[in-house]
């Protein structure tokens, strides 16, 4: 009865598809593609860390000392691990997009040549810091 | 048929683009060793990490290390600002959160300012008197 009514008027009501909010849980692909979004959050939280450092070294050693046991706290450390791992899967993603914009190279080799810049990088900071 | 135009409004994605782009090669290629390294592996005791006394930090300071004090901050802390300003930027907008041009503002708005902190503290550490 009430189908018929709506048929009835003189323009059909348009259609709108209704999308939630969650719409990135209903796939595998989505929910990756959310992930390597999110990973900008505890990235952040790492910013943060780097400036507090900032800030503690422009004060005093007093301050130094606390930054340091600010960082040595578990959450911390556990956030800043947190902050690596989402670090290197933004890198998966972003070393593989790059031979697609501009295929320089053969893709592989493109990638593995990102993977040992950061590699690279890795390695000088351990070297300067002063490998226990 | 409409007639072109021939002069549109020029879109600054390009710029938020570009520094997104940017940030995610420094947050890709420089944050990982950084993060490892002071965020986990240096709290935890693993390095010896003697430049990161105090003194000796501020003595590294002290001995022209400006230029490239500078280009670590840029690459280290402000691009990856910029980078994740755009990505939670575009995330509300998937999250279906219309902040429209308030949004973005705060976003890079909070970016920018936050760089220039960032900076600015790099400038009292260089400007610091050695204890």
């Amino acid at each position: 009865m009430t189908e018929q009514k709506v048929n009835s008027s003189s323009t059909p009501k348009p259609y709108h598809s209704e999308l939630s909010a969650f719409w990135w849980l209903k796939h595998r692909y989505y929910l990756l593609y959310m992930l390597r979004e999110a990973t900008v959050l505890p990235l952040l939280f790492f910013l943060g860390c780097l400036m507090y450092g900032l800030y503690s070294l422009s004060q005093s050693e007093q301050h130094w000392l606390g930054f340091v046991a600010f960082m040595q706290q578990g959450w911390v450390i556990a956030l800043n691990l947190l902050a690596f791992v989402a670090s290197l899967f933004h890198a998966k993603t972003f070393f593989e997009l790059f031979p697609r914009v501009m295929p320089l190279a053969p893709a592989a080799l493109m990638i593995a040549g990102q993977w040992l810049a950061t590699l690279g990088v890795a390695t000088v900071l351990f070297l300067m810091l002063g490998a226990g | 048929m409409k007639p072109v135009n021939t002069q549109p409004k020029r879109s600054d994605e390009p710029i938020w683009w570009a520094l997104f782009s940017a940030g995610g090669v420094c947050f890709a290629v420089f944050l990982p060793g950084l993060m490892l390294l002071l965020g986990v592996l240096w709290p935890l005791g693993f390095l010896e990490l003697s430049p990161l006394n105090y003194a000796s930090l501020q003595q590294l300071a002290a001995f022209g290390y400006g230029i490239p004090a500078l280009a670590l901050v840029g690459a280290c802390i402000c691009l990856p600002l910029f980078h994740a300003a755009h990505r939670i930027h575009h995330g509300m907008h998937d999250l279906k959160l219309n902040t429209g041009l308030a949004g973005k503002l705060l976003c890079y708005g909070l970016a920018a300012l936050l760089s220039a902190t960032a900076l600015a503290l790099l400038w009292c550490v260089l400007k610091q008197p050695l204890v």
